[in-house]
């Protein structure tokens, strides 16, 4: 079976094509807000937008994070409810409505897309509970399922978490910002050095602990869902 | 709740040296029930306190609507200090209406040992209307403040809770701006039959991660955070009729988003000082009264 491979080579394979930006889950219609935060001017240079990038990943880590991590642990322990229940708890812990609707979007894009390359009896039978609207589907916990599926580490669940959210943006970045690949390469090659110490933080969470600060992020937001010009989607 | 169980208050579980956990004058107490008497009025029907949280009787100065019960919560304690544990519990009971403040801006005074909290539970019944607009909070130097807020709100009734946060004591000394320890905010909303609606929580640790980046105060000073659960026709009409905005010149943004479960709305305030905040929360509050109860609020207080 594929899943629970020994072998590292082919998990270390698979943590890359789910983390790959060309997985087609959509990412690349999501801007993470950015769209607003350039037409405003507040992320305006490299130096803003990597501010920027790292409060966006930073407050997914705290929210997505723990619950990615969650879902990992509930797949191995094989709590279907237990899934569930984060799920829900994690959008309810959702202040924005085009937050939710990424994320189950993806989520769902995620789930199905993985169901189509390999079988796994939990993920089929979460994949199900989303098609009924029994549970909302959100993107961190098809990451958890998918990955504790085939069989990659929790930490590596947690930097394919916080680079997913990192790339969205500087990728959307290339599209409305003027930066260059050299800023965007820079930004993500130095934010990986926050990871170490955000992991050993976040993993000791629970889904009660999900907590976010970023009032400047969720106006911007706010605006971008009210507006009516828009490359990215809402 | 058990404060003292939140993981980020666990470096600050030291008893205070001048007066113990529990002392009496540190454990405040509120129980506030409004409801409708014999002929229709809204009026405080239940009152429990104890010190040092305060509140006298209801008064109906409302110009707008004169039948408004109205409270101030006060504090005889002056700030709250290290180690006070404050509990407010409001309840408006079907039908009744009615709108709570504070007497002045609550001041967290700086702490040493312990820490400071405040649990809160507004209930509203079917077809009841409450208004909480509190004046700002003010953490200063180590202060520690961890609050926890639970709404219960039937579908069919209106909770508009506001709170606005200061950074500190901006103009003392060479400012404080940011200089406190910790501030654990939570907010949650519930049905009556225990269906959970959201729950938001932030939790500041200026010496940690500073708020001061470009996605969280970006240089604002204050942040004011207002939750109306209403149903949902209320909800869309408000969500349509406020308008988010940047303001780089007046240093004023506002941005408005909807609840998970189609419960309500969320609007969020940053600003360079309070008074235009205020004024913010304090319109969108009118918005709400409008829709909801068909008449705005007055004007406020010129001395508030």
């Amino acid at each position: 079976m594929p899943m629970r491979t020994e072998n590292r080579s082919a998990t270390l394979m698979r943590l890359m094509e789910f983390t790959d930006s060309a997985f087609p889950v959509g990412t690349f219609s999501f801007s993470g807000g950015l769209e607003t935060a350039a037409a405003t001017g507040l992320v305006h240079d490299a130096a803003t937008l990597e501010g920027y990038t790292l409060d966006s990943a930073r407050q997914s880590a705290f929210t997505d994070g723990i619950a990615a991590l969650h879902a990992f642990r509930a797949w191995h322990r094989k709590e279907l409810e237990a899934v569930r229940e984060i799920d829900r708890e994690l959008l309810r812990c959702k202040m924005n409505t085009e937050a939710r609707l990424m994320t189950r979007r993806m989520g769902r894009k995620l789930a199905e897309l993985a169901g189509h390359i390999f079988t796994d009896p939990l993920l089929d039978a979460w994949l199900d509970e989303v098609r009924a609207e029994r549970t909302p589907g959100s993107y961190p916990i098809a990451q958890g399922i998918v990955f504790a599926a085939c069989g990659i580490g929790e930490q590596e669940l947690f930097c394919a978490q916080q680079y997913g959210a990192m790339n969205l943006i500087v990728s959307a970045a290339l599209r409305c910002l003027r930066v260059s690949h050299y800023d965007t390469q820079r930004i993500l090659f130095r934010a990986a050095e926050t990871l170490p110490a955000l992991y050993e933080e976040v993993r000791t969470l629970d889904p009660e602990d999900m907590n976010a600060f970023v009032p400047q992020i969720d106006i911007l937001a706010s605006l971008h869902e009210k507006g009516t010009q828009r490359m990215f989607m809402n | 709740m058990n404060p003292a169980a939140a993981k980020e208050m666990r470096p600050y579980l030291e008893e205070p040296k001048a007066m113990p956990v529990g002392t009496p004058g540190k454990v405040g107490y509120l129980f506030l029930g409004f409801e409708l008497d014999a002929d229709g009025k809204s009026i405080l029907r239940d009152l429990e306190r104890h010190a040092p949280l305060i509140v006298q009787q209801e008064l109906y100065f409302d110009e707008q609507m004169p039948e408004m019960p109205c409270v101030y919560v006060l504090s005889s304690g002056g700030p709250n200090v290290d180690g006070d544990r404050y509990t407010q519990h409001v309840v408006v009971r079907d039908g009744a209406f009615a709108h709570v403040s504070t007497g002045a801006a609550t001041k967290l005074a700086e702490m040493r040992y312990n820490f400071s909290a405040l649990e809160q539970r507004f209930e509203a019944g079917r077809d009841a209307y409450l208004e909480y607009l509190p004046e700002p909070t003010i953490p200063c130097r180590n202060t520690r403040y961890i609050s926890r807020t639970k709404l219960v709100a039937d579908p069919s009734a209106t909770i508009f809770y506001s709170e606005i946060f200061l950074s500190g004591r901006k103009y003392y000394r060479d400012g404080e701006r940011f200089r406190y320890d910790i501030l654990s905010v939570r907010t949650e909303g519930e049905r009556p039959d225990g269906e959970r609606l959201f729950r938001e929580k932030f939790v500041i640790r200026p010496e940690r991660q500073s708020p001061e980046t470009i996605g969280a105060m970006n240089g604002y000073d204050v942040f004011a955070n207002v939750v109306v659960l209403t149903p949902e026709e209320h909800a869309e009409a408000l969500y349509a009729a406020t308008e988010p905005f940047i303001d780089p010149v007046r240093r004023l943004a506002a941005g408005i988003t909807r609840l998970p479960g189609r419960s309500g709305v969320l609007y969020k305030v940053l600003g360079a000082e309070s008074g235009p905040v205020k004024r913010l929360v304090r319109e969108f509050c009118s918005a709400v009264r409008l829709r909801v109860k068909g008449k705005p609020l007055p004007e406020e207080f010129p001395w508030r």
